[in-house]
């Protein structure tokens, strides 16, 4: 990959930002259930590489014949510009549900393996903690995002 | 609870079909409805954000590792001398 990246003429660091993307968009697709891999990992990061960096850099994706639908990579403007203020609080004062709401969204762990993780009394209990803070996250969203829309306002 | 449950239903399609149409009914009656599946559409993206962000610093350290601790520096020079031919 980085030989690819180095005879299209980048650099070591965009080299190391489109493997490194691409080995979010690897593990993202390996935790979703209908995922299956046809070729070799490195085959298939390579493919994902060459997307990446004809995307990135030259605007130019008809070369590269990975399906489109390997490619979601979903964009993360969904969220209030205010992102960083927002995602440094749940980072710190809502650590512990966001840490559980990536093992069950993101991670795709089974609630077994969230109540062994997270040592719930059961999974009945890791359940019900799930929705509480996925409703006290949301609120923290909603009012956040509201406060600073009011700020920039 | 059972509303956030069944607006991820909503929002991922896997409620199964006596949960949709409760969720349809529950959509005429409660105006404020809309407004929370927005804000739960937003919640998701913020976690998606966190997750990525959190699996980008796991796979920096390793590539921290691979390229400063002694034992890699053959596999270092290696990608290095890469592009210290253009």
């Amino acid at each position: 990959m980085a030989k690819y990246i180095s005879k299209m003429g980048g650099t070591f660091d965009e080299a190391k930002d489109i493997f490194q993307d691409a080995l979010v968009i690897y593990y993202e697709k390996t935790v979703t259930t209908a995922f299956e891999l046809h070729s070799n990992e490195q085959a298939y990061l390579l493919g994902i590489s060459k997307h990446l960096w004809a995307k990135k850099f030259r605007g130019n994706i008809n070369h590269t014949p990975l399906d489109d639908n390997q490619m979601d990579f979903v964009e993360e403007d969904d969220l209030q510009p205010s992102t960083n203020k927002l995602m440094h609080y749940l980072e710190t004062a809502g650590q512990k549900c966001m840490e559980m709401l990536k093992a069950f969204y993101y991670d795709n762990l089974s609630a077994n393996k969230i109540t062994e993780l997270f040592g719930y009394s059961g999974v009945r209990s890791a359940t019900v903690q799930k929705y509480k803070c996925m409703e006290k996250v949301r609120e923290t969203i909603k009012q956040r995002s509201l406060a600073y829309e009011d700020f920039v306002e | 609870m059972n509303e956030i449950k069944l607006i991820d239903g909503h929002i991922f399609n896997s409620n199964p079909t006596e949960d949709a149409l409760l969720f349809d009914a529950l959509l005429l009656l409660n105006p404020e409805l809309p407004g929370q599946i927005i804000w739960q559409k937003k919640t998701h993206a913020a976690i998606q954000q966190y997750s990525r962000k959190k699996l980008r610093a796991e796979i920096e350290a390793v590539h921290q590792q691979l390229f400063n601790v002694t034992e890699h520096q053959s596999f270092k020079q290696r990608i290095l001398s890469l592009f210290s031919k253009q």
